[in-house]
């Protein structure tokens, strides 16, 4: 934890932001939402990193980048009253595996059996790890993010 | 509610535009379900059933007491406009609270139909931005980035032009991770960009599923296995397709003497 890395750090978070915010544009996001989308997005890069960086384990640190990004798109789903793939759709765009996509396509092509099986479960892996995350914060009852009574909301998240 | 109504007022045809308008947009099936069902309901729609599927809606219901009216629409897939369906839950939720006639919420609808899409020069200039930040957070250089940015210009003109010519799914994902991975090894050898990976790998992010992958999820959730599968399939074809249009390309690069470290 040096100063240094924490620095680092900071910058990915902030270039994960803006990338956020320039796919949320792409996928027509109403502009009051931008900054919103954004923080979703850099929040679930920051736990991503900050994972990797700790265990070097990317499937497990997509299923908790995927768990934190959308429990914070749900706070923001109820706190402006929107539908949460607002924020939730352009945020998991940073722990999306478009490398492992890409690696994949590579070693079939390069006619490396092995390792085009080893990326390819990989990929599938954090796409279901991702799953997961997203489904399991979504499942919850929505007590968790709204702070205050069930009853006095009528909204569906 | 007023009872006696014309039929193109209806506020169960009302319930199904809304329904088919949000399907179109990229929403939920859940939410498009319970949209229609809360509208009928507000208006006091007295048998309201509708099943929906990723695209399809059938729909069936009985007003004031005889007419009924009986929906089978096909919707065909289209690009997701998540500003249209914010808009939409907005009119919904607003119905329920009792503050729309009818005709007035038909004028809204109306109104929620003509939000544009995002500019074509805006789009392209945040498929830039997008690609090059991908990039640098995958770990390539402020040139990588550089040269993600030149990508991802190219690749967002190249989809335009595709989107209105109305190419196939499956050719436009293919063409477009083809011709990404072309300019990305152009640019490579131009001297541009220190790591062709990547680049290759912060330009494709804009093709990648994410929003087949999120809404495929949703669908299962809330036990819409059927169309949850269908996109989940979708997601993986497009993912496939990616994989392919890069691969040859790259393929082509490194037998035809480029040097590539993986």
């Amino acid at each position: 934890m040096t100063p240094a890395l924490c620095f680092e750090w900071l910058i990915q978070t902030a270039v994960a932001f803006v990338s956020t915010i320039a796919f949320a544009i792409i996928f027509h996001t109403p502009k009051k939402q931008y900054a919103f989308g954004g923080l979703v997005g850099a929040f679930g890069w920051l736990i991503y990193i900050i994972y990797v960086h700790f265990t070097g384990d990317p499937v497990f640190a997509s299923f908790f980048a995927a768990l934190g990004l959308t429990y914070l798109g749900r706070i923001f789903s109820f706190l402006r009253r929107a539908p949460l793939p607002l924020f939730v759709t352009s945020g998991i765009f940073p722990i999306v595996p478009g490398a492992g996509i890409y690696y994949t396509g590579f070693h079939i092509f390069m006619n490396d059996n092995a390792a085009a099986l080893a990326t390819g479960l990989e990929t599938i892996k954090i796409a279901i790890a991702i799953a997961l995350g997203i489904g399991i914060v979504i499942s919850l009852p929505r007590f968790f993010f709204t702070f205050r009574k069930a009853s006095t909301e009528q909204k569906k998240g | 509610m007023a009872a006696g109504e014309k039929n193109t007022c209806s506020a169960a045809a009302l319930s199904f535009k809304m329904g088919e308008f949000l399907l179109r947009n990229g929403a939920e099936i859940f939410r498009v379900q319970e949209t229609m069902e809360r509208v009928a309901h507000a208006f006091g729609v007295e048998e309201y059933d509708v099943y929906v599927l990723s695209n399809a809606i059938f729909a069936n219901a009985v007003e004031n007491g005889e007419h009924t009216q009986t929906k089978l629409k096909f919707v065909p897939g289209a690009t997701p406009h998540l500003g249209r369906v914010d808009a939409i839950n907005q009119l919904s939720r607003e119905i329920v609270a009792g503050e729309y006639t009818v005709e007035e919420a038909y004028a809204r609808l109306e109104e929620i139909k003509c939000i544009p899409y995002t500019k074509t020069v805006s789009m392209i200039i945040s498929c830039g931005i997008g690609s090059a930040c991908f990039s640098y957070l995958f770990g390539g250089s402020v040139f990588d980035a550089l040269a993600a940015l030149l990508c991802g210009f190219i690749l967002e003109i190249f989809l335009r032009i595709l989107d209105k010519r109305g190419a196939s799914k499956f050719i436009s994902n293919l063409s477009a991770s083809a011709l990404v991975a072309l300019s990305a090894v152009l640019l490579y050898s131009l001297g541009l960009g220190q790591d062709l990976d990547k680049i290759i790998i912060g330009s494709i992010i804009r093709l990648v599923p994410g929003i087949a992958l999120t809404t495929s999820i949703r669908d299962f959730l809330s036990g819409d296995y059927l169309s949850g599968t269908i996109r989940m399939i979708d997601a993986f074809l497009v993912g496939g397709c990616i994989a392919i249009g890069v691969g040859v390309v790259v393929m082509l690069y490194v037998l035809a003497g480029g040097v590539m470290i993986v």
